[in-house]
């Protein structure tokens, strides 16, 4: 802002000590406009940024899923064409994990996580908008497939080998859908393993003064287990990948069968990162659910070290359970028995955080407003799907259910039952603290009961479906065969919930333009992220660092508020002492980086190798540009009536 | 709560149902299927009562009841957190060890009927079964094979091979047994057996291409010399019916041909209603038969090439790459189980291969369709991704008619 009030404060009256830097490191500064939007580095505005694009990928996965039911729902339905339906849940399947679950946690992560640990932004700002951007470009390259004439691809999204292989998978000569969705999930790869780097960084260095582990939010803590799921299960996805890049690009015989490659190799190597990348969909539900039950109830989460340990557990045992996945694979005895009891003890810390949400609500005083009602929801439903997981957990029996509908009511259970109503009721919870306004609860509930009704609807009937004999993934099937009414009732399902989703996003949409605006500390709530001085959060978080002394550190802060204005004071004098509020600077490098990631993989997958370098100079360029530009920073000053002005000295 | 399948009727019975099993491996997977039921169940009924009585009783009641004084801030307990993983611990236990016992049963058959197994073995291609005898040798030709119907001796042990020609694919006939896939460069195997004859239906469980929802089989389960019989009758070449071939006489066929159109069924509800004894009956040589119909068939057989892919064995044909049909005649099912073997949907298998079944070799042609070795009954240009306008083979409708006489003579 203007020299003069920022004198004022910080008693520098010589000019800036701003070196002089070249146009090409000058950093952008508008915070408003397009440039702001391509620029920033505000864990805030990323959040925003990832949770626009996730829910514009939801609509999509969920129109494919529409589509599918439709197709479904009577026998011998002509629809869509075998390979149009089959394009439909490969893409469906990719779309919702990679392109909407994922991304809407991380929205999460990125927007409260840093506002939960009383930081002013992630560990490397940068490196957080570049997260995003990749994240973007992975969704784009995923997508081509539907604008071109390769078409989407059509393997499903586990890709079995050798279905993705020339002979199998290409319908012409340099048909690329396959080539498409590796490198598509290669770049999303990357994206998800350098934002985990981020928050764990984040987490384990910037929590704010007395904010020590075990004081941590569960969403933080879930927040970090999920990172390191990632980071350690993203490798092996990369080495398939890789690897199958080989083989297509390269005639390699990883897969290839004449060659004596091993299609149960891509399985494993897979499924050891699939079956984590199970619980990194659901642990971050898990985390928000654990926040949204002890604000509703007024009480503090029942056994929150258990529950923070449990989440630990499941991470562990989540990578040493992948095989169950393959029960049907020959594994042979041994192997099929340790994977089968190793899936049931992964059964108890999941019961374990079930036990404890339940004991959070003893005894409670149960405000039921529309988060509490989806998280309530969320119980009912997660439960359903891990009785299922239960269910086959037993391989003998699992040998029947593998691959039939059984699965797929198991695991939309957990997905949409588990994963979705919480990020639902994360949107609802937190759009208060995100917008300044507040959802109605006339129309939270009902878009809440048709979201419920209509899920139910669909996927129950899909158990009998399974048991019943209807394998996964087929286009069509007979009349004879007793699966015509629960298809049918599925599909209206489907639609009821299409109908649920399409209001929720309506009710969302104008709240965010004409919704009730709120006073601060709308629910009563308990973490720290509620301590922000406005909703929405300044771009700096907090005007003083908060200090924390007790698990739910905002609780603890209004029920001690002369204590904590005490400090406040103090520590805004000596944060001023030390220069202000430290701010990051802006780049575009993020943004340039993957442009030639994004160029180069499109020339590559197009096997137009003078462009994929060209790519991949643009991209090297832009690290070395990155680097150059430095850290960059700035400060902020806020007066005793909380207005705040912009300092570019060092 | 063994009532719920009862409560929903239909849901639970069919042709392919895992309630409704016949034989000793299935009835082990869906007892063991009820176990866990029971005690998810079980624990279900506790933990939603325990948490309808909280959401209930501690729910606050108006505006004033959520701003009454904060409940007691209580953080936990930690002998209810161990008591509650103890009986979690417990209840897994209950499945663990009938599910360990059901892994080493349903591996292999058990050691003491071993020597009394029927050996088979079970090729997966995209999109149908082949099956191999390999107890069946047949002089100067080698083993017997089969496609899409696998006939086996009711109430003894079949181990089943199980291999690929291709992609992954996996056998499952649920009221016998579970499903274990086809992989390439492995060979896995699975056990059944059928208690009583019967007639069964199976489908591929692996998400194999584009017609992987139509490639189904069926098992058929006979007495002990009814097999014996039916091996016998497998093993003689084809039926020939003599006669000199002369024009073709369409309307002695006996049928009318209507295409239903692309995804149409093939089954009816009279087949349904008794399908072993309509197995039987396919079994049985028909007492008049067109026999010049027949005979031009068999040269159109050679003509449009179907020799290069299809056995006929002691007629033409020497392909491998698709069903074997020496014997197509007496089979219940073509296309790969897809659709019964009745004159009208033969006839709409020969003219449309694409409508009945998409991206099919018969139609397309084999070698992948980036790489077309040997094109079908189109003509594929990889390049512009269309067909082009040249016909490979074309079999029109009075064609179709002789076709369908001389392979239902097959018998």
């Amino acid at each position: 802002m203007e020299a003069t009030a920022k004198a004022s404060f910080t008693g520098h009256d010589s000019p800036a000590k701003t070196e002089k830097r070249s146009w090409l490191f000058t950093r952008p500064t508008a915070t408003t406009g397009l440039v702001s939007w391509l620029t920033t580095v505000d864990h805030k505005r990323i959040g925003f940024l990832y949770g626009v694009c996730a829910l514009f990928f939801f609509l999509v996965g969920g129109f494919e899923a529409l589509l599918i039911r439709l197709q479904l729902i009577v026998p011998n339905n002509t629809l869509l064409s075998a390979n149009t339906y089959n394009e439909m849940f490969t893409m469906h399947a990719t779309t919702m994990i990679f392109l909407a679950v994922m991304p809407l946690s991380a929205a999460f992560f990125n927007y409260m996580m840093p506002l939960q640990i009383g930081a002013r932004d992630v560990a490397f700002p940068r490196l957080n908008g570049f997260a995003f951007w990749v994240f973007l470009a992975g969704a784009i390259v995923l997508n081509i497939g539907w604008f071109v004439k390769s078409g989407a691809p059509d393997m499903g999204w586990f890709g079995y080998a050798p279905m993705t292989s020339h002979q199998f998978a290409d319908r012409f000569a340099g048909d690329m859908s396959t080539d498409l969705w590796i490198m598509g999930l290669q770049i999303l790869g990357v994206s998800s393993v350098v934002g985990s780097l981020n928050f764990i960084v984040t987490i384990i260095n910037m929590r704010a003064p007395g904010l020590t582990m075990m004081r941590l939010p569960v969403f933080t803590w879930m927040t970090l287990f999920t990172a390191f799921l990632i980071i350690l299960s993203f490798p092996a996805i990369t080495i398939a990948l890789v690897e199958l890049m080989m083989d297509r690009s390269f005639g390699t015989g990883f897969f290839e069968v004449s060659q004596g490659g091993l299609p149960v190799l891509w399985q494993h190597l897979f499924w050891i990162f699939g079956h984590p990348e199970v619980y990194i969909l659901i642990l971050p539900a898990m985390g928000i659910i654990s926040e949204i039950l002890p604000t509703f109830s007024r009480k503090p989460l029942f056994g929150y070290p258990i529950v923070v340990f449990s989440g630990a557990v499941i991470g562990f045992l989540g990578f040493g359970v992948w095989s169950h996945h393959m029960f049907t694979t020959g594994m042979g005895t041994v192997a099929t028995a340790a994977f089968s009891l190793a899936t049931m003890a992964i059964a108890v810390p999941t019961g374990v955080k079930i036990f404890n949400w339940v004991g959070t609500l003893w005894g409670g005083h149960l405000s039921m407003r529309t988060p509490m009602m989806f998280a309530l929801g969320f119980i009912w439903m997660f439960m359903f799907g891990g009785f299922s997981g239960i269910m086959h957990s037993a391989a003998p029996a699992d040998a029947q259910q593998q691959d039939s509908y059984f699965v797929v009511a198991h695991f939309h259970y957990v997905l949409i039952g588990g994963s979705i109503f919480a990020l639902l009721a994360g949107i609802h919870f937190w759009f208060p603290l995100m917008f300044g306004r507040k959802v109605s609860e006339k129309a939270g509930k009902l878009s809440f009961w048709i979201i419920f009704i209509g899920f139910n609807t669909t996927f129950f009937p899909m158990h009998f479906l399974g048991l019943n004999g209807m394998p996964r993934r087929t286009f069509t099937y007979d009349g004879n065969m007793g699966w015509n009414s629960a298809n049918f009732i599925a599909t209206i399902g489907a639609l009821i919930l299409g109908l649920g989703i399409a209001y929720y996003f309506y009710v969302m949409i104008w709240t965010y333009f004409k919704g009730e605006k709120v006073k601060h500390d709308v629910w009563d709530a308990r973490t720290l992220e509620w301590a922000v001085p406005t909703y929405p959060p300044p771009a700096h978080n907090f005007h003083v660092t908060p200090t924390v002394h007790a698990r739910d550190a905002f609780w603890y802060e209004k029920t001690h508020q002369e204590e904590i204005a005490k400090e406040k004071a103090a520590h805004a004098k000596d944060e001023e002492s030390h220069g202000g509020i430290h701010m990051p600077s802006q780049s575009w490098f993020p943004l340039i980086v993957t442009l030639g990631l994004l160029i180069g993989a499109i020339f590559f997958v197009n096997h137009n190798y003078v462009g994929a370098i060209i790519g991949g100079a643009i991209l090297v360029l832009g690290i070395y540009g990155w680097a150059i530009e430095g850290p960059g920073g700035y400060h902020l000053h806020v007066d005793k009536e909380g207005n705040v002005t912009r300092d570019d000295s060092h | 709560m063994l009532a719920l399948p009862l409560l929903v009727g239909g849901w639970v019975s069919g042709p392919q149902s895992t309630f409704e099993t016949a034989g000793p491996v299935a009835r082990s997977q869906t007892g063991l299927m009820y176990v866990t039921l029971i005690v998810v169940m079980a624990i279900f009924v506790i933990v939603a009562g325990v948490l309808t009585y909280a959401t209930f009783k501690f729910k606050a009641k108006d505006e004033s009841g959520e701003k009454a004084p904060v409940p007691p801030q209580g953080h936990g307990n930690p002998l209810v957190e161990l008591g509650l993983i103890g009986a979690s611990v417990f209840a897994l236990v209950i499945i663990a060890i009938p599910t360990v016992k059901g892994i080493w049963y349903t591996y292999d058959v058990p050691e003491a009927e071993r020597a009394n197994a029927y050996e088979v073995t079970a090729i997966g291609y995209q999109w149908w079964f082949k099956f191999e005898y390999p107890s069946e040798q047949i002089d100067n030709v080698g083993t017997l094979v089969n496609a899409n119907e696998l006939v086996i001796p009711a109430g003894r042990p079949v181990r089943i091979n199980l291999r690929t020609f291709d992609v992954i694919h996996s056998f499952w006939v649920p009221k016998l047994a579970g499903k274990v896939d086809m992989m390439p460069n492995r060979g896995n195997h699975l056990w059944l057996q059928a208690d009583e004859p019967g007639y069964f239906w199976g489908q591929c469980a692996e998400y194999c291409g584009d017609s992987h929802a139509v490639m189904r089989f069926r098992v058929i389960a006979l007495a002990e010399d009814e097999f014996a019989a039916w091996v016998a009758q497998q093993k003689q070449p084809a039926r020939t019916v003599t006669a000199q071939a002369e024009a073709p006489r369409p309307a002695l066929a006996g049928y009318t041909f209507t295409n239903p159109g692309r995804n149409a069924p093939g089954w009816t509800r009279e087949f349904d209603s008794d399908p072993l004894g309509n197995w039987r009956k396919m079994q049985a040589v028909p007492s008049a038969e067109d026999a010049a119909l027949i005979a031009h068939g068999r040269q159109l057989f050679q003509e449009k090439n179907c020799i290069t892919c299809h056995t006929v064995r002691g007629h033409e044909g020497g392909g491998v790459t698709a069903p074997d049909l020496t014997h197509v005649g007496s089979r219940t099912t073509i296309a790969g189980g897809l659709l019964e073997n009745s004159p009208e949907n033969l006839h709409r298998w020969l003219r449309f291969p694409d409508e009945v079944k998409p991206g099919n070799k018969m139609w397309l042609g084999i070698g992948g369709m980036a790489n077309v070795s040997m094109q079908g009954y189109v003509h594929w240009d990889p390049e512009t991704r269309s067909f082009t306008d040249k016909r490979n083979i074309e079999v029109d409708d009075d064609e179709a008619r002789a076709l369908v006489a001389y392979l239902h003579s097959l018998k």
